[in-house]
């Protein structure tokens, strides 16, 4: 009686603790989440790893706002060459001292399928949206870190507009 | 004894939770969770239980769109449409315009829209479809269908619903076909809606210092900026016609 009790409140135990740790790891990870990678992303670091906001929690942009982003870098990436039209979609974050970093990227043709772009074009447009330094200051955004996205619309094989 | 049973009620409890309590308080749940992996499995469960309701499916996608994985957005939103294309095609096309720009895309679900509902102005998301077709020609560089457009949101929605910014717009496209007489008609109608409109303080500005009118372009520039809190803007995207500080100070500086 005893060890069936024992088994029972052993068996019992292990189904609560998988399911708690289930929902830990759910309740946890979000959609857009970026992982980190130090070969990519270099010394980049970020003040808490567990509490990055989306930009819209937090209203993070950019000094100026996008006209300002386009204004810094549409005229050097208009030079580059795509094959497809569609939008690159870069992902990154933008720290609490206000730098960019942890750049990730999706591209999607016109029916939104995954579209393939050139990888030196890929880290034109990374390097120049980590070049951009006028981020919210960390008291505007409260010291926090949030995700950032902007959008590069290509169409005619070059890119025409950044939002 | 007494801890096993009470640690098998916590599972069964989190099990019944999970796939069998109503439908309804799960979606809420999961709604209010967006973003989550949490709210992405308590989705999922839902679709392979009721794979008909294009509610789940839109209410899924709004968290990978919102958060630039639009690949996987629109593939949950496509399933919403095609499940209920009365309720869901208006805001994809919403999203077309706003999030990505893709106006051509986003006219094509305006104009599909239209014949399922006969006798009705749609709204997708809020905004008159109208109005939205005016922005997505806008877009564009189609001033003359934008203008269009804009006229008809003002014309069904009546001066007591119409959105301001339909005023602002079609006094853009006046601008920018040349016509700044007619500009200044549409600016100014803005303004007797509200003079807070800052897009319409800068868009007179600029015409008046164009004809050389110093006085009336400095008038409104320093109205602009008077009220440039009160500026049209949101959290999520850049509009269209959206205007910045230094638009206004580039402004001043040209007459100051």
């Amino acid at each position: 009686m005893k060890s069936k009790t024992n088994l029972f409140l052993f068996a019992s135990l292990v189904i609560a603790l998988i399911l708690t740790g289930w929902l830990y790891y759910l309740s946890g990870k979000r959609v857009g989440d970026l992982a980190v990678d130090e070969q990519q992303d270099g010394d980049f670091q970020v003040c808490d790893e567990d509490k990055i906001f989306q930009y819209y929690n937090l209203d993070t942009d950019y000094k100026g706002g996008k006209k300002a982003i386009k204004k810094e870098i549409l005229n050097e990436l208009e030079s580059l060459n795509f094959k497809n039209q569609g939008l690159v979609t870069a992902r990154f974050i933008v720290n609490c001292n206000g730098d960019a970093g942890r750049f990730r990227y999706k591209s999607t043709d016109l029916d939104l399928k995954e579209m393939k772009v050139n990888s030196e074009n890929i880290e034109r447009i990374k390097s120049a949206v980590l070049l951009l330094q006028n981020w919210n200051s960390p008291k505007e955004n409260k010291v926090f870190d949030s995700y950032y996205v902007l959008n590069f619309k290509i169409r005619n094989n070059k890119i025409v507009d950044i939002f | 004894m007494v801890v096993a049973s009470l640690l098998t009620l916590y599972s069964v409890f989190i099990i019944y939770f999970m796939l069998f309590s109503p439908a309804e308080k799960r979606f809420n749940v999961a709604a209010h969770l967006q973003g989550s992996f949490l709210s992405q499995n308590l989705f999922e469960i839902l679709k392979f239980q009721d794979p008909e309701n294009d509610e789940i499916y839109f209410e899924q996608s709004v968290a990978f769109n919102k958060r630039g994985e639009y690949k996987k957005g629109f593939e949950l939103l496509d399933q919403a449409v095609d499940l209920n294309p009365k309720v869901h095609l208006g805001y994809r096309g919403y999203m077309k315009l706003r999030f990505l720009r893709d106006f051509n895309g986003a006219l094509k679900d305006f104009t599909r829209l239209d014949p399922l509902t006969p006798n009705f102005v749609d709204a997708p998301w809020g905004e008159d479809i109208n109005f939205l077709r005016g922005e997505s020609y806008f877009g564009l560089k189609d001033y003359e269908k934008a203008k269009a457009y804009f006229e008809k949101s003002i014309e069904t929605q009546g001066a007591d619903w119409v959105d301001i910014q339909a005023y602002v717009y079609a006094g853009i496209c006046e601008y920018k076909m040349n016509k700044p007489a007619e500009a200044i008609a549409f600016y100014q109608k803005a303004l007797e809606q509200s003079k807070y409109t800052v897009e319409a303080q800068l868009g007179l500005a600029k015409i008046y210092l164009e004809k050389q009118d110093l006085k009336n372009a400095e008038i409104h520039a320093d109205l602009a900026q008077k009220y440039y809190s009160y500026k049209r803007n949101d959290g999520y995207n850049e509009y269209l016609n959206e205007v910045y500080k230094e638009d206004i100070e580039l402004l001043q500086k040209r007459f100051k």
